[in-house]
Order: structure tokens, then C-alpha cells, then sequence
């Protein structure tokens, strides 16, 4: 591809060039969290932010979710506009109130006169052996309570344009990276996340779902590194004569569902791969959406390619077999085409 | 005239192996001098290269490639 | 309270097993991360958290428990399992994820689970401070004998789950003792820079207990002051909160730069290495021979090797073992 000063960043890069784009224009705007400041982030998403900004506004936090977490909530309310990390998203059950009945929940309690415009950035997913405590994605877990914004993306065009929108966003937005995308090398990454990302500041809207690869024959939705899954599926199965369309959600919550409900009117078949856990969570939200109306005529039983209602596993063998993965995938579209 | 892109000597001590985990450009992007172009990574620590001249890049070594200090993994012409 | 010769040639040997296991796993977690380090390969994959320097901790503490006594840990518990009575076999294959795992695989290195010697660990920073004080409350209140102790890190010590927890035992005259590991280290972070006083052992104030700080990274000092904490459990008391000086020789985990650490540091916590130290005390003081400290070596190194062994040699967990134990 011909391009005119192609640079194409890893999601960890994105993210702390939109966070330093935003600090530079507001300095309201400020970063908490384990880790954040010295190291960059145990993940590379605030990388080189303490040396421009300073350790006031790059700040390192005791490990005291809670504390911080809450208090990202409060100095929110108060005309600030913290991005906060809580540094896997597994860590959330020490904190969990502070995030749903405090930051999803005081704008409404308010009446809507209380803001808080506040960013939580989390890491998610595994697949290299973390076990049970640090490699779920709880994509339902977040997505379901009501008051949050919730993003994920699965490139760090997106990443950056998910970001810059999520700190000038009046509501409070999650914003969920998945490991297994962010281009740290001590941990795999999928090569297809590092894409071009524009020097300048955008914002991708949050609430809007992406078609990233158009077909006939069946349509395969998912977030962050499903979209990888469902990509290489869709490469393997137009190998064999059926085409994929692949919706790339971007955002769950607000769930883009019209996007998804064309795209599957269109196709008639649906696949949903989430790396949450099967029960309760988003899988089943997708497909009660194309569902509930009785408008779309469906040529097959909707299928979900979900992990298994079981804590993950640390042995390999047993973390590969109950993940999602294009093979997987594949197979599950020719059964239905 | 092509300038090649090369591991220096000078960036990390000792001569262990690295691996080129991420191009940030594309094999045939035009890309600015100076700009970062493909992150390596020994054991345990990641670093930059960078473009050393403007130009059309020519990727020699592919992501996940071993390479040593002194490897040629690209060019700019 | 001083150790008697047959505890100080268990804690001795104790601590050279604890390192023996932490320097062959580090060796074979290395293997196939190389020439990069992801994390994802080789033999042992994930996450790997290595207790080398902090020995001291494990044996001062657990010499005076025995297998009724309850232990939790954290995500580095291999020198306290170990030193806790851990079946040695199954932890290693429990580290390589093989079906003769203590959990069958399903735990990993951050989810040891021993019950016939009441030991414990998670991943997820203070949060076994609950469970011991529960271990303990339950012996309390069915009469049965038994001291529970937590295992924590300086900077768990700025989690509610400590606060909450120490003031709960304190209430309740609960038979448990807190253990603060202080290595100085929270991933990158110092304790100047996270954590509200110099020494934590002063927070007890706060819980009506008493507190200690024991500097050094000494087995005896260590021995000497928990042993006074455990009998003050047993005897009804109530709790205790102990803040050790200690220090981990490795990266937080492996495949950490440690560039945040200051320049020669790691250099000189070499130097203070315990090991070494204990054993020259010992032989300084004419407890053993320096054949009979060699002989204590070899037996430890051993045991060791037959645990890897028994590990390399396991099967693999069937890839449908992941769906089975959810529930009992």
C-alpha cells in the first residue's frame, strides 16, 4: 500500500499518543494508576507520559484500588478528567463499587447534574497461560450494569480514536485493551492490531460498529481479539466458497445494534465469538438482539463461539481448548452454510 | 542510494540476539527520517528503530525474525 | 526465643531447597523464551514470580507451625509452601501444568492449593488476609487448636482487604498473625513512594495488636519474634502484625527489566545473600560440619531434582480436564 508517511503504531503506542494529544490540549486531563508513571505502564499504554507531563499528572498510585479508583470518581465530579487504570480488569473485585455504584451510577442519582467524565483503562484476555485470576476478558460483567460507557478495540487506529473520544466524553467510559493486541514483546501480539494511525488527533465514535470485512453468507460479530479470530476464519472459509461478513463492534456499550441486525438481515446467518464466558454475557446479548423482533428471517440457528462457564485454566492444554479460535469459528459457519 | 537499516552496535550491551516484534511501517511505505519504524526486543527489553533517512522502505527481515547487532533488516531508498 | 539445633538444620535446609527449586524453575521457565521473551512459550508459560532472598521469611515463620496450622500466600508462595510442608512432587507438576498437579493443572504457580498442610495462594494482592482470618476464627469457634497465618507484601499493606482484615482479628481475638514481606518493590514502585509511614508494623497501633519490625533478612531474629506471635495466637491472645526486612534478588516477575531499580543495588543485595550467611553463622558457631551442612545440601538439591523429574514425566492434563471440578 502506497502512503504518505505510513506509521503504523501497536495499541500500547495509540493509546499513549492519544492520552499526551489530549494532556497537551486540557490540563485537566490527568493519569492514575500502578506503575504508570517510571515504567510506562505494565502494558506500554502511558509510555513517555511522566517525562512530558510530570509526576503530578502522571501519577503513580499505591496498590489501592478503591482508594484511587474512588477517588478518580471524586476529583471526576470536580472538574477534572482522570484516566485511571485498573491494571487487570480481574482486579475489579476489589474495587467494584467504586465503579458501578459510584462512577456508573452518580450522574443519574443526580438527576443527570452531576458529571464524571473520567476514563478507566483495563487490560483483558489471555491465552498464554496467566490462569484464572488474570486472563478474563468480563465483557458481560461491565457491559450489563447500566451507567458506563464500555470500548474495545482491535487495532490501534481504533484504540487511538476510541481513546481521544473516551476522555472528551462527558460520561464515564471503560475502556478495555486486550493483552493479546497491545504489541508488548514479552507476550505475543497479533500483527494485524498494528495498523496506520493518523499523527493528528480524531476520534472514533463511541457506539458504533464497524464493518471490517463484507460478504453474503454469514456474519460473524465480535470485539476486540475475536475480530482477529473471526478475519482469519473469514480468509480460510472463502477458501471453500463462503463468504463472511465481519462486524467489529467497537463498542458495547451503547451496542451499535443496527449495524449488526443489517449486517445479519443481509447474510441470514449469525456468529458470535466472545471470549467471555458463554452464559449471561454478550454472545447471548447479540443474538437476542437480531432475535427479538421476529423481523430478520434467519437461514440457520444462531451460533456462539464463547469460552465455557469454567475459571480458566492455567495448562495450556486446557486454556487452547476452551478458547475461541478461527478454526473453531470456521467450522462452525460451514455446519451452517 | 539506498541506506540500509541496521541494528547499531551502541543500542543495548552485550551481543545477545533480539527479535524484531513489531514493523510500524509497511514494505514499500515512504516514511520520514527519524521516524520509528520497528520495535526489537531482547530477553527482556524492548527498543526503537528508527528510520535513518526519508524515503521508500524496503522490509528485509520479517516481524519475529532473530536478528544480531549489525543484522541489515531494511533499507530506504 | 532461639531455635534448637534440629530447627536450625530445617531451616537451613529449607532454604537451600526453596532456592535449589527457584533457580532450576527460573532455568527451565527460560527455556523457550529465548531469543525473545514471550511469555506464552516453553515449558513452563505465564507468569512466574521467584522468591530468591526471601527464604528467611518462610522458615523463621512456618518452623513454628505444623500441617493443622493455616497458611495463606501470595503470587511468589514458593519459598513458604515449601517451607509450609508442600508436597514438593506436585507442586513442581502443578507448575508445569500436569495432571498430577496439585489442582491438576488448573492452578498454575499463583494457585497452589495444599489442604493436607492447610496452605493457600492467589493472585490478587491482600486478598488472603480474609481467608486466614477466617481459617482462624473457624478453629476458635469449633474449640480446635491452630494459628492461621498471612503472607503479604509491603505494598498489600495499602489494600483495604489488610485493614480491614487486621481490624476484624483484633476484634475478635482471632489466633492469626500478618507476615509484611517487605522487599521494598511493588512491581516499580518503592515503598517511600506508595506507602504513608516508614514501617508498617507501626499500622498495628491502629488495631489495638502489637507490631514488629524485624530488619536484617535474619532467620533467627525471625524465628525469635514469630515464635512470640504464634504463642501469643495459641495462647488466645490475638493477633499480631509482624513487617519483615527482606529482599527479592530477582525481577518482580520474570522477564522484568528492573530498570527502575537504582543503579548497583541489585549488586549489593547479592552480597547480603542469606544463604551463604546462615551457613557461615553455623559453622562459625559449631552447630554443624561443613561435611554435615554439604550432606544437607545435597539431600535438598535431590529432592529437588526428583521433583522436576516428576514433573518433566507427568502427562498432560486431558485438553476436557478444563470443564471438570467447577463444582464439588
Amino acid at each position: 500500500m502506497e502512503m504518505e508517511n505510513e506509521r503504523k503504531l501497536t495499541i500500547a503506542r495509540a493509546m499513549a499518543e492519544a492520552i499526551a494529544q489530549e494532556m497537551r490540549a486540557d490540563p485537566t486531563v490527568f493519569v492514575m494508576g500502578e506503575d504508570v508513571a517510571q515504567l510506562g505502564g505494565v502494558f506500554g499504554n502511558t509510555r513517555g507520559l511522566v517525562t512530558e507531563f510530570g509526576p503530578e499528572r502522571v501519577r503513580d498510585t499505591p496498590i489501592s484500588e478503591t482508594g484511587f479508583i474512588g477517588a478518580a470518581v471524586g476529583a471526576a465530579q470536580d472538574g477534572m478528567r482522570p484516566v485511571v487504570e485498573l491494571m487487570f480488569v480481574d482486579f475489579f473485585g476489589v474495587c467494584f463499587d467504586a465503579i458501578y455504584n459510584l462512577m456508573a451510577k452518580n450522574t443519574y442519582f443526580s438527576g443527570g447534574n452531576v458529571k464524571v467524565p473520567m476514563v478507566l483503562m483495563t487490560s483483558t484476555g489471555g491465552g498464554y497461560s496467566d490462569a484464572g485470576q488474570h486472563s478474563q476478558c468480563l465483557y458481560g460483567t461491565f457491559a450489563h450494569l447500566p451507567g458506563m460507557k464500555v470500548v474495545s478495540p482491535s487495532n490501534a487506529h481504533d484504540a487511538k480514536g476510541l481513546m481521544t473520544a473516551a476522555i472528551r466524553d462527558n460520561a464515564p467510559v471503560v475502556f478495555m485493551f486486550h493483552k493479546g493486541l497491545q504489541g508488548m514483546g514479552w507476550l505475543g501480539t497479533e500483527a494485524g492490531a498494528n495498523v496506520h494511525v493518523p499523527e493528528d488527533a480524531y476520534e472514533v465514535p463511541i457506539g458504533k460498529a464497524a464493518v471490517v470485512r463484507e460478504g453474503t453468507d454469514v456474519t460473524i460479530v465480535s470485539i476486540a481479539m475475536g475480530v482477529h479470530h473471526a478475519l482469519k476464519a473469514a480468509a480460510q472459509l472463502e477458501a471453500d466458497g463462503i463468504s463472511a461478513e465481519v462486524v467489529d463492534l467497537r463498542s458495547l456499550v451503547p451496542l451499535d445494534r443496527e449495524t449488526v441486525r443489517a449486517s445479519v438481515r443481509k447474510t441470514g446467518r449469525l456468529i458470535v465469538v466472545d471470549e467471555d464466558y458463554h452464559s449471561y454475557g454478550v454472545s447471548g446479548e447479540i443474538i437476542a438482539t437480531v432475535c427479538e423482533m421476529g423481523d430478520i428471517q434467519l437461514k440457520a440457528p444462531p451460533r456462539r463461539i464463547a469460552y465455557p462457564d469454567v475459571p480458566i485454566p492455567f495448562a495450556r492444554v486446557m486454556e487452547q481448548h476452551c478458547l475461541p479460535n478461527a478454526d473453531k469459528v470456521a467450522a462452525a459457519a460451514r455446519e451452517l452454510c | 542510494m539506498a541506506i540500509d537499516i541496521i541494528i547499531p552496535q551502541d543500542l543495548y550491551e552485550g551481543d545477545d540476539e533480539s527479535v524484531i516484534t513489531a514493523w510500524l511501517a509497511s514494505d514499500g511505505a515512504t516514511v520520514r527520517e527519524g521516524a520509528l519504524i520497528a520495535e526489537i526486543m531482547t530477553a527482556k527489553v524492548q527498543f526503537e528503530i528508527l528510520a535513518p533517512a526519508a524515503g521508500k522502505l524496503t522490509i528485509l527481515q520479517p516481524q519475529d525474525a532473530v536478528v544480531a547487532k549489525g543484522t541489515v533488516i531494511g533499507s530506504i531508498a | 526465643m532461639q531455635p534448637s539445633n534440629k530447627t536450625l538444620g530445617w531451616m537451613y535446609q529449607t532454604m537451600v531447597t526453596s532456592r535449589r527449586f527457584e533457580t532450576v524453575i527460573n532455568k527451565i521457565y527460560m527455556e523457550g523464551k529465548s531469543p525473545v521473551f514471550n511469555m506464552a512459550n516453553g515449558p513452563i508459560p505465564g507468569e512466574m514470580h521467584l522468591s530468591d532472598g526471601q527464604e528467611p521469611v518462610a522458615v523463621g515463620v512456618c518452623a513454628h507451625l505444623t500441617a493443622e496450622d493455616i497458611v495463606t500466600a501470595t503470587h511468589r508462595p514458593h519459598h513458604q509452601a515449601i517451607a509450609k510442608g508442600v508436597d514438593l512432587n506436585r507442586m513442581a507438576a502443578e507448575i508445569f501444568g500436569k495432571a498430577t498437579g496439585l489442582s491438576g493443572g488448573r492452578g498454575g504457580h499463583m494457585h497452589i492449593f495444599d489442604p493436607a498442610v492447610n496452605f493457600a495462594c492467589s493472585g490478587i494482592i491482600a486478598q488472603g488476609m480474609g481467608p486466614a482470618a477466617g481459617a482462624a476464627l473457624s478453629r476458635k469457634m469449633q474449640g480446635k487448636p491452630g494459628v492461621a497465618v498471612a503472607f503479604i507484601g509491603e505494598g498489600a499493606a495499602n489494600q483495604g482487604a489488610f485493614h480491614e482484615t487486621m481490624n476484624m482479628a483484633s476484634v475478635w481475638k482471632l489466633p492469626m498473625i500478618c507476615v509484611i514481606e517487605d522487599n521494598a518493590w511493588g512491581i516499580s514502585v518503592a515503598k517511600s513512594k506508595s506507602t504513608s509511614v516508614e514501617k508498617n508494623h507501626v499500622r498495628a497501633a491502629s488495631y489495638g495488636i502489637p507490631g514488629h519490625y524485624i530488619p536484617g533478612n535474619d532467620p533467627w531474629a525471625i524465628y525469635d519474634v514469630a515464635g512470640e506471635a504464634i504463642a501469643r495466637a495459641r495462647a488466645g491472645d490475638g493477633p499480631t502484625l509482624i513487617e519483615v526486612e527482606t529482599f527479592r534478588l530477582a525481577g518482580h516477575f520474570m522477564g522484568d527489566a528492573e530498570g527502575y531499580r537504582p543503579k548497583g543495588e541489585k549488586e549489593a543485595l547479592f552480597a547480603r545473600d542469606p544463604i551463604p550467611a546462615m551457613r557461615q553463622r553455623l559453622e562459625a558457631e559449631g552447630r554443624f560440619t561443613s561435611s554435615e551442612l554439604d550432606g544437607m545440601e545435597a539431600e535438598a538439591q535431590a529432592r529437588v531434582d526428583a521433583a522436576i523429574r516428576f514433573a518433566r514425566e507427568s502427562a498432560d492434563p486431558k485438553p476436557e480436564d478444563a470443564l471438570s471440578a467447577v463444582f464439588a
